[in-house]
C-alpha cells in the first residue's frame, strides 16, 4: 500500500493538503470532544437512569439495538468522503435482506450462503449506483434518489404478500444473540462492528485507497490530473457502501427474525447525521474514520438512554436534532477561533461558507 | 417561456440550452400525454388533464423554493416538515376555532418564514452545512408538529377552504384556482431571480460564495432570505395541501417525501445540484412530468408495485436527456 | 311465614353478596401496576380514541398508564419504545403492530422477563403475546364491508379495492375474506384492480383519483383502511361522481363525517375504538394477575361478556356507520 507522492499535490494547494494530510492522521479536538461527551452521556445516564446500566453484559446488549446504522454509516462514510451521497442504503438494506431471506424461504438455501448471496446482492447494487454516477454522469443524490425508488420496488415485490420470518436461531443470534464467558455476555454484533470499524479506520487512514477518496473528494479534477482513476475509486466507494447496507440489512433482519421490504427505511436519516457529526465534511475531502465511529456510539446510545429515562419517541428525535446541529456549531465556532478573535467574529458575521476547494469545483462548467 | 435573461456576472451557460432543458421537458411530457392518451382515452380527458395538473401544484409550491436554495448551492430538507406544520396549524385552528382562509394564509406565511429564516441563520451565520442544519430542524419541525396536534388529525375544512383547493378562480375561465395561483407565484419568483440583485445574487452565490463574498455582495443576509424565502413558499404549500387534500395528519409531508421529490423535480428541470444555475420553469414542469408519469402507470395498468420503479427511471431518463447532469466531474 | 320470608330475603343477600365477591375477585386491583400501551404511530385519530379508552378504564383499575409510540410507523421506532419499557420494568404492554414478524423477538424478550403482552387490532406472531384482542372477526367484516356497497350498486358492477400496503396483514386478511364473500353473495362483482395508498392521506387521493380515472366503470371503492376511505371517498367529491360511486372502507367517524353526510358513502363498518381501549386496559389487568386463561371467559363492566379462546379474545361485532348514527360516535 503505497501512496503515489504526487496524490492531491495540484499546484497552490500543497499547504492546504499538507495540513489536511497531517489532521487525517492525528487524533483530532473533534474525536477527542465526541470521546468526552459520549463518557459523560454514558456515566450521567448509567448513574441517573435506572435499567441503562445495571451491568456490563445488559449495557453492551443495548448496542444491538443500534449497531446496524453504524454498519450503514461506515460504508456510506466512504462515499461522503469523495464528495458523493448514497441515498439508496435504505432501499439497498432492504432489497439485499429480502432477496436472502426469500432465497432461504423458497429455495430452501442454507441461510448463510443466502446471506453471502445478499451482500453480493449489495455490491452489484452499489455498483448500479457508480454505474450511474460514473458513465451516466448523473449527480450522486439525484442518480441515488432514482435508484432507491427502483429498488424499493424491487424489494416489495420480492417480499411478496407475506414476507419470510422465523430464521434459523443461529442467524438470528447474529442480530440478537450474545456470545457468553460465564455470566458475562458478548454480543454478535458487536463482535461484526468491531472489526468493520478498525478495518476501515486502516482503510482511510493507512492505505492509498483511503488517500485516494480523500483526493478525490477534496477536488476531483486534480485527482484525476494526479493519475488518481477516479472512476474506479467512485465505483469502490458505492461497491463498499452497498454491501455496508446490505450487511446492515441482513443484521436487522437477524435481529428481527424477519425481512421486510421497508425495513431499511429508517436507516438513511439516522446514519447521515452520524456521519456528519463524526465530522466528515458533506461536501468531501474532509474527516476521520475515528469520529463516524465515536458518533455513531454517542447518538446510539443517547437515544437508548433518553427512551429508557422515559422520553417519548418524538422529544428523543427533537433533541438528536438540535445536538446533531448544536454541536457542528460549536465546532466551527471552536475552529474558527484559531484564526483569532477578530477573525471568528467577522466570519461570524459574514463568512461564505464555502471556501478554497468548491470554487474549483465551479469553474468546471 | 424565455428564461433567457442570464445575470451578466456569469458566463457559464448559454441562453439556448435553458430553452433546450424546458422544450426538452415539454416534448417528453407532450409526447408521453398522447402516448398513453392514443392508449387509453380517458387520460386525455378533460377531467384527467385537469387533475394530473393539481396534482403537481402542491410539489411544485415546495419545489421552487427548493430550487431558489439549489442554485444557492444549498438545500432544504425541512420543506417537509414545514409543510406539515402548516397544515397541521391552520387545519385544526380551522377545524376547532373557525380560522377563516383569509386569516389562515398570513398564519401560514408566518409559520413558514419563522422556521425558515432558523434555517438561514443558521446557515449563514453558524457556516453550518445546509444539509445538517436542515435535517436537524427536520426533526425538530416534526416535532414541533407532534406537540401541536397532540395526537389528533384534521379531517374536514370548511368550504372557503376546499373552493380555494379545488374550484375556479372565475367562472367563466375554467382554470383551477390552486393553478392559477402558482403560475402567479411562479412568475414573481422568475422574476426576482433574474431581473433583481437580490436573484442575480443568489446565483453568484450558487456559483462561487468566496466570489460572491469578495465581490461585496451581502452573503449571508441573502442566504436567510433564500430560507426564509423556502420556508414561505413550503408554507404555503402546506396550506394549499390542507385546501386541497382536506385533511392533515402528523405525516402530511414527511410521509410522502416530499423534501425528495422537490430535490428531485429541481434537478430534473434543470437547475444544478452544484449551485449556479436556478431554472423555475424547468421545475415546474418537471413537477408536471412527475404528475403525468405517476398517472400514466396507473392508466397503463403497471401493477402499483412497479409505480416507484417507473417514477425512479423516469427521473433517470429526464435527467439524463438534458442538463440536470454533471460537468465535468468524474 | 316471617321467618321463612326472612330467611329467604337472607339467602337472597347472601347470594348478592357472594355473586359481588366473585366478580370483585375477578378483577383484583389492589397492586398498582404499570401498563404502557403502543400504536403503530402516535398522531392518528383511532389511536386516540383507543387510548380515550383506556385511560379512562386505567383510572378505575388502578394501573399507571402510559401512551406511547413511535412518530413513524415503522417496526424499529416500536422495537426501540419496547426495549425501553422492558428496561423501566413495566408489568404489561399493550401493542398494534406495525407488522407481524418483526415485533416478535422484542416481545419475546419481554415475556421472558415476566412482562405481559396484549395484542390488540393489528396481531403480533402468536408466540410473541399472551392475549390478542381481535376487532372483529375476519368474515364477518369482510361481509360488512362488501355489504355497505353491494345495496347500492347493480349486482353486476365493478368494484376496486384501495388498501394500504401490500403486506399489511389485517387488510390482507379482510381483504381475502370480503373476496370469498363477494363471490357467493354477488357472484357477477368483479374487482378490476387493488391500488395501494400507503395509508398516507394524500397518496391515497392520488390513488383514489388514479382508479377512477383509469377504471371509469367502477361503481364502488373498498378501502379497507384509515387512510385510504377518506382518500377515495375525497376523490369522488373532486371528481363529482358523487351518487355514482360509492365507497366504504374502516376510518373513524369523525374523518368520514362529511362524506356520509354528502352520500359518498352509504355505510361504513368499524368499531367502537373508545371501548376497545377500555377492553385493552380490562385484559391488561386479568393478565397481570394472571387471572386469565388462554380458553375463559370474563365479563367486564359497562361492555359486557368475552370468550377467550386459544388466547384470542373477539371485542365485538362490527359497528356500521350510516348517516342516521354517525353523529352518536365522536372519535
Amino acid at each position: 500500500m503505497s501512496v503515489s507522492p504526487t496524490v492531491g499535490a495540484t499546484p497552490g494547494d500543497d499547504l492546504t493538503m499538507a495540513k489536511r494530510r497531517r489532521r487525517l492522521f492525528s487524533l483530532g479536538g473533534w474525536e477527542l470532544s465526541l470521546l468526552v461527551l459520549l463518557i459523560i452521556v454514558t456515566t450521567s445516564f448509567g448513574l441517573g437512569v435506572p435499567g441503562f446500566f445495571d451491568n456490563l453484559s445488559g449495557f453492551l446488549a443495548m448496542t444491538s439495538n443500534f449497531l446496524p446504522f453504524g454498519i450503514v454509516a461506515l460504508g456510506l462514510s466512504l462515499v461522503i468522503f469523495t464528495g458523493g451521497i448514497d441515498l439508496s442504503v435504505g432501499a439497498t438494506a432492504s432489497l439485499a435482506a429480502v432477496v436472502a431471506a426469500q432465497l432461504w424461504a423458497t429455495m430452501g438455501l442454507n441461510i448463510w450462503v443466502a446471506s453471502l448471496l445478499g451482500l453480493a446482492m449489495g455490491g452489484l447494487l452499489g455498483g448500479i449506483n457508480a454505474a450511474v454516477i460514473v458513465l451516466l454522469r448523473i449527480e450522486p443524490l439525484i442518480a441515488t434518489l432514482a435508484t432507491s425508488f427502483i429498488y424499493t420496488s424491487a424489494a416489495v415485490a420480492v417480499a411478496g404478500d407475506s414476507p419470510p420470518s422465523g430464521f434459523p436461531d443461529a442467524f438470528n443470534n447474529m442480530g440478537s444473540g450474545a456470545m457468553a464467558w460465564g455470566s458475562f455476555q458478548f454480543p454478535y454484533q458487536l463482535l461484526i462492528f468491531i472489526p468493520l470499524a478498525v478495518l476501515f479506520w486502516l482503510l482511510v487512514t493507512r492505505s492509498a485507497f483511503g488517500r485516494k477518496l480523500v483526493t478525490v473528494g477534496y477536488n476531483s479534477e486534480a485527482a484525476r490530473y494526479s493519475g488518481i482513476r477516479v472512476p474506479r475509486v467512485l465505483a469502490a466507494a458505492y461497491v463498499i457502501s452497498g454491501m455496508m447496507a446490505a450487511l446492515a440489512g441482513l443484521v436487522l433482519s437477524a435481529y428481527y427474525s424477519a425481512a421486510r421490504a421497508d425495513m431499511g427505511d429508517v436507516l438513511l436519516l439516522t446514519t447521515i447525521a452520524m456521519v456528519v457529526l463524526g465530522g466528515v465534511s458533506i461536501f468531501g475531502g474532509e474527516g476521520r474514520m475515528g469520529g463516524v465511529i465515536v458518533a455513531v456510539l454517542l447518538l446510539g446510545l443517547l437515544r437508548q438512554g433518553m427512551l429508557i429515562a422515559g422520553f417519548s419517541d418524538m422529544v428523543t428525535s427533537m433533541l438528536t436534532g438540535a445536538i446533531l446541529i448544536g454541536s457542528i456549531a460549536i465546532r466551527n465556532i471552536f475552529s474558527t477561533r484559531v484564526g483569532g478573535f477578530g477573525k471568528r467574529l467577522l466570519a461570524l458575521i459574514r463568512r461564505p461558507a464555502i471556501a478554497g476547494p468548491d470554487a474549483t469545483r465551479h469553474d468546471a462548467p | 417561456m424565455s428564461a433567457v435573461a442570464m445575470p451578466s456576472r456569469r458566463r457559464a451557460i448559454a441562453p439556448r440550452f435553458t430553452m433546450t432543458r424546458e422544450l426538452t421537458l415539454v416534448a417528453v411530457t407532450v409526447g408521453l400525454t398522447i402516448t398513453v392518451g392514443l392508449l387509453n382515452h380517458d387520460f386525455v380527458g378533460a377531467q384527467n388533464l385537469r387533475f394530473m395538473l393539481l396534482n403537481s401544484v402542491v410539489l411544485s409550491l415546495v419545489a421552487l423554493g427548493q430550487t431558489l436554495v439549489i442554485a444557492m448551492r444549498g438545500i432544504d430538507l425541512s420543506v417537509a416538515p414545514i409543510l406539515g406544520l402548516a397544515a397541521m396549524v391552520c387545519g385544526l385552528l380551522a377545524q376547532t376555532h373557525g380560522l377563516s382562509l383569509a386569516a389562515a394564509l398570513p398564519l401560514a406565511l408566518c409559520i413558514g418564514l419563522v422556521l425558515g429564516t432558523i434555517n438561514g441563520v443558521l446557515v449563514a451565520t453558524m457556516d453550518i452545512p445546509p444539509i445538517v442544519v436542515t435535517l436537524g430542524t427536520y426533526s425538530l419541525y416534526s416535532g414541533l408538529t407532534f406537540i401541536y396536534s397532540d395526537g389528533t388529525q384534521v379531517d374536514a375544512v370548511s368550504p372557503t377552504f376546499a373552493a380555494f383547493g379545488n374550484g375556479h378562480l372565475l367562472d367563466v375561465v375554467p382554470i383551477p384556482t390552486p393553478v392559477v395561483v402558482l403560475l402567479v407565484i411562479l412568475a414573481l419568483c422568475w422574476y426576482v431571480l433574474r431581473h433583481t440583485g437580490f436573484g442575480r445574487a443568489v446565483l453568484a452565490i450558487g456559483n462561487n460564495a468566496s466570489a460572491a463574498y469578495a465581490a461585496g455582495l451581502p452573503v449571508t443576509w441573502v442566504r436567510i432570505r433564500v430560507y426564509a424565502l423556502s420556508g414561505m413558499l413550503a408554507a404555503f404549500a402546506g396550506l394549499m395541501f390542507l385546501c386541497y387534500t382536506g385533511s392533515a395528519t402528523v405525516t402530511a409531508g414527511t410521509g410522502d417525501h416530499i423534501e425528495l421529490q422537490s430535490i428531485a423535480v429541481s434537478l430534473i428541470g434543470g437547475t444544478a445540484i452544484a449551485g449556479g444555475r436556478g431554472n423555475l420553469i424547468g421545475t415546474v414542469l418537471g413537477s408536471l412530468f412527475l404528475s403525468v408519469v405517476l398517472t400514466a402507470l396507473v392508466f397503463l395498468h403497471v401493477p402499483p408495485i412497479w409505480y416507484s420503479a417507473g417514477e425512479g427511471l423516469m427521473i433517470l431518463a429526464a435527467v439524463q436527456a438534458g442538463f440536470g447532469r454533471r460537468g465535468a466531474r468524474a | 311465614m316471617i321467618t321463612a320470608r326472612r330467611m329467604l330475603v337472607l339467602a337472597a343477600a347472601a347470594t348478592l353478596a357472594i355473586a359481588s365477591a366473585v366478580s370483585a375477585q375477578t378483577v383484583d386491583t389492589s397492586k398498582r401496576i404499570k401498563v404502557a400501551m403502543v400504536p403503530k404511530l402516535v398522531g392518528l385519530s383511532v389511536f386516540k380514541a383507543n387510548q380515550q379508552g383506556a385511560e379512562a378504564a386505567a383510572k378505575t383499575l388502578n394501573i399507571d398508564f402510559l401512551y406511547t409510540g413511535p412518530v413513524t410507523a415503522s417496526a424499529q421506532g416500536q422495537v426501540d419504545v419496547f426495549n425501553s419499557l422492558i428496561a423501566r420494568k413495566f408489568d404489561v404492554i399493550t401493542t398494534t403492530s406495525n407488522n407481524p414478524t418483526q415485533l416478535a423477538p422484542a416481545l419475546k424478550r419481554a415475556m421472558k422477563q415476566g412482562i405481559k403482552v396484549v395484542s390488540y387490532d393489528s396481531d403480533v406472531s402468536p408466540d410473541a403475546r399472551d392475549f390478542f384482542i381481535q376487532n372483529t372477526e375476519y368474515p364477518a367484516f369482510g361481509k360488512a364491508l362488501v355489504d355497505s356497497v353491494a345495496k347500492y350498486i347493480p349486482a353486476d358492477s365493478e368494484v376496486a379495492i384501495l388498501s394500504s400496503t401490500k403486506d399489511a396483514t389485517i387488510q390482507n386478511e379482510w381483504i381475502n375474506a370480503l373476496t370469498a364473500y363477494m363471490k357467493t353473495a354477488y357472484p357477477k362483482m368483479k374487482i378490476v384492480t387493488t391500488e395501494y395508498g400507503q395509508s398516507d392521506p394524500s397518496k391515497s387521493l392520488t390513488a383514489g383519483l388514479n382508479i377512477l380515472q383509469a377504471h371509469p366503470n367502477v361503481a364502488a371503492i373498498i378501502a379497507p383502511d384509515g387512510a385510504s376511505e377518506v382518500g377515495a371517498a375525497a376523490a369522488v367529491q373532486k371528481l363529482g361522481r358523487t351518487g355514482k360511486v360509492f365507497v366504504t372502507g374502516c376510518s373513524n367517524p369523525d374523518a368520514i363525517r362529511q362524506y356520509v353526510k354528502a352520500g359518498i358513502i352509504k355505510a361504513s363498518p368499524l368499531w367502537d375504538e373508545v371501548k376497545e381501549g377500555q377492553l385493552v386496559m380490562h385484559v391488561a389487568r386479568l393478565a397481570a394477575n394472571n387471572a386469565l386463561k388462554p380458553n375463559d371467559t370474563f365479563s367486564v363492566p359497562g361492555l359486557g361478556d368475552y370468550t377467550v379462546k386459544d388466547k384470542v379474545i373477539i371485542f365485538s361485532e362490527p359497528l356500521i356507520f350510516t348517516a342516521e348514527n354517525i353523529d352518536q360516535y365522536k372519535f
